[in-house]
């Protein structure tokens, strides 16, 4: 489970927005708790898509390690870390995608946020955990408290 | 050299919470090998099977990338700190990857339930998910539906949607084994959900006590993958199929009728759809309801359970379905048989040029209403009486010759005092047995056949007075005389 304030999830979107029709993408910073079951979110980081390949931005993203490394050593000060990350889907569905569960997705213990944006607008904010065998991703629950 | 390993926070439960660990190692090939060593579990995280470092896993040793300065081989020395940092990749997908992607899993509880069909490679877990996945909408829990969602249930559809508006009537107990003695009374979708919730409670069941409509079915079969027919009539047959063909829904099709039944999978997208096959519905009257028929109770346990099993290969995407194929079954003479269709380019609805595009009036469609602004018929009105005033006028002795038109094994069954029997067929051709002089009651089981032989008489030139029982026996039974048994 994810839990997330309602303003993180409209910052995340807003993001997606923006960046519209490229993906964006950013970390997830918080703490994992209930002994790895819960991770909550006290912070976004939205981090530049670093994807070169061509024009391709609109369809992939990726988050440099450089990103991921400041954002660990920042928060680490506050006792936070990333525990998960997100990214856009511009005129897709907020479901993950098979170049997702290749490429996305380090470990099973985070969460895998994905914005559907359609014609400019996020529609819908999905969180998404990896199985443990790798194999597929499971949607999981976004709580909103506090 | 003693070195500190920086362990990223989505790591530290592998790692004992710990976000530093400090090892003693020569390079950093050397110094991840301790940290999983001393921590096995971390292994899986960074290392493939094949004991390669997993392809987004980056190690950086004070901010440079052992890539640049010699991979595993990279020297340490004395404080130095390693730190692991994952990249991260992603991007939309086809709409083919998404469906791979967003099938549910399945419990253990859920795996020792459907092991029989897991241990089948045609089905299997992906199979068995898919199913899991699917939504299925069936129309009516009768004769068809009763088997169709008893069986899909236990098969492990995800989510079963059930409409009927009807009661559970003691004369369905003969082949809608959904329902039990105890429920007589009850409203079909509560026996019925309650039994289907017993067979499987993994499966969600939603329920609507309503008449499926021109109103309400198309945003009810959007909220399914699958519609299955178990209607009994022709208005709501053909509102299931053009929904169908509206909503791109596949209808898995039944119907049955004394010993005979059909079924098919109308698919408009694939194939032909029920208006390829029959474009117009029969004449009001011409084909008996089975209420009316009669129907062999095990026959729509048959149907029905072949309604379920061409649903179940939809959402496996099996070959072999009943797409552009009616299937024809005969009890009596236990044979199958099978007619080819084919998709028909002038069909009204599914057809290149189709002039149907929205829902319709059903009823009208199959004549059973005429048309709203219609010529005030100049038929004659049927004059009727109820059992109630019929009972008054026997007993006041008037001068009344009662006709039966049902069945001789209706007769058997149940008949009213002092009645001559004219089965419905052979009511203009005995006609002569019927005297004009005297006032004519004529009654069937529920007051529809007495109609039509009231209308046949005088189309034929009768010229005595005819009535038609309102109602019929049945009504008889209700309001007269309850020892008159109902069937």
């Amino acid at each position: 489970m994810i839990k997330a304030g309602t303003m993180l999830l409209e910052d995340i979107k807003r993001h997606a927005e923006r960046e519209y029709p490229r993906e964006c993408c950013g970390l997830l910073i918080g703490r994992i708790e209930d002994e790895g079951l819960t991770r909550v979110v006290f912070e976004t980081y939205p981090v530049a898509n670093s994807w070169e390949e061509g024009d391709t931005r609109h369809r992939r993203m990726l988050i440099r390690p450089q990103d991921y490394m400041d954002a660990e050593r920042h928060f680490s000060k506050r006792g936070l870390g990333v525990v998960g990350n997100y990214h856009s889907h511009p005129d897709h569905p907020a479901v993950p995608s098979e170049f997702d569960l290749k490429n996305l997705a380090p470990w099973a213990t985070m969460s895998y946020v994905v914005v559907s944006v359609m014609k400019g607008r996020a529609v819908e904010l999905r969180s998404w955990e990896l199985k443990a065998d790798r194999s597929r991703f499971n949607e999981e629950e976004i709580s909103k408290g506090s | 050299m003693a070195v500190t390993i920086i362990i990223p926070t989505a790591l530290r439960q592998f790692a004992g919470g710990l976000s530093e660990i400090e090892v003693e190692a020569q390079t950093a090939g050397e110094a991840l090998e301790r940290l999983t060593t001393e921590h096995a579990e971390l292994r899986r995280h960074l290392y493939t099977d094949e004991n390669r470092l997993r392809n987004f896993v980056n190690v950086y040793v004070n901010d440079e990338d052992i890539r640049h300065s010699g991979g595993a081989g990279t020297p340490l020395k004395d404080g130095d700190s390693v730190m692991i940092v994952p990249s991260i990749a992603g991007g939309a997908a086809t709409e083919d990857e998404v469906k791979a992607v967003e099938l549910p899993s399945l419990s253990n509880d859920e795996i020792a339930r459907y092991s029989r069909h897991l241990i089948m490679p045609e089905v299997g877990m992906e199979g068995q998910r898919r199913l899991k996945a699917a939504s299925v909408l069936m129309i009516g829990t009768g004769g068809l539906g009763a088997p169709a969602g008893m069986y899909l249930a236990a098969a492990g559809v995800g989510r079963l949607g059930i409409l009927d508006f009807d009661v559970v009537d003691e004369s369905n107990l003969q082949r809608q084994i959904i329902h039990g003695t105890k429920d007589v009374g009850r409203p079909k979708i509560e026996s019925a959900r309650d039994r289907l919730h017993d067979i499987n409670p993994h499966v969600q069941l939603d329920t609507y006590e309503e008449r499926l409509t021109s109103e309400n079915a198309l945003r009810l079969f959007k909220e399914y993958d699958i519609v299955v027919d178990g209607t009994d009539n022709f208005p709501t047959r053909y509102l299931v199929n053009d929904a169908c063909v509206l909503t791109g829904r596949p209808n898995v099709y039944g119907s049955i009728f004394r010993f005979e039944g059909q079924a098919s999978v109308f698919w408009a997208e694939r194939g032909a759809c029920y208006r390829c096959l029959y474009p117009e519905p029969p004449p009001p009257g011409l084909v008996p309801s089975c209420a009316e028929g009669g129907v062999l109770g095990v026959l729509p346990g048959i149907v029905g359970a072949i309604q379920a099993s061409e649903t179940i290969k939809l959402i496996l995407g099996a070959e072999g379905s009943l797409v552009n194929r009616l299937l024809l079954f005969d009890a009596w003479r236990m044979r199958f048989r099978e007619l080819k269709l084919r998709k028909d380019p002038a069909c009204p609805v599914c057809g290149e040029h189709a002039t149907i595009k929205e829902l319709i009036d059903y009823e009208e469609f199959c004549g059973l209403r005429p048309p709203a602004q219609g010529v005030q018929s100049e038929e004659r009105k049927l004059e009727e009486i109820t059992a109630a005033r019929l009972k008054e006028r026997l007993d006041r002795g008037d001068d009344l010759q009662v006709i039966d038109v049902r069945e001789p094994n209706e007769y058997e069954i149940a008949r009213l005092p002092g009645t001559k029997l004219i089965p419905l067929g052979q009511v203009t051709s005995r006609m002569s047995e019927i005297d004009p002089a005297r006032e004519t009651v004529v009654h069937c089981k529920g007051g529809v056949r007495s109609a039509r032989a009231i209308a046949a008489l005088t189309e034929a030139g009768f010229t005595g007075k005819l009535v038609n029982l309102k109602g019929g026996i049945a009504a008889w039974s209700d309001e007269v005389d309850p020892s008159v048994p109902k069937y």
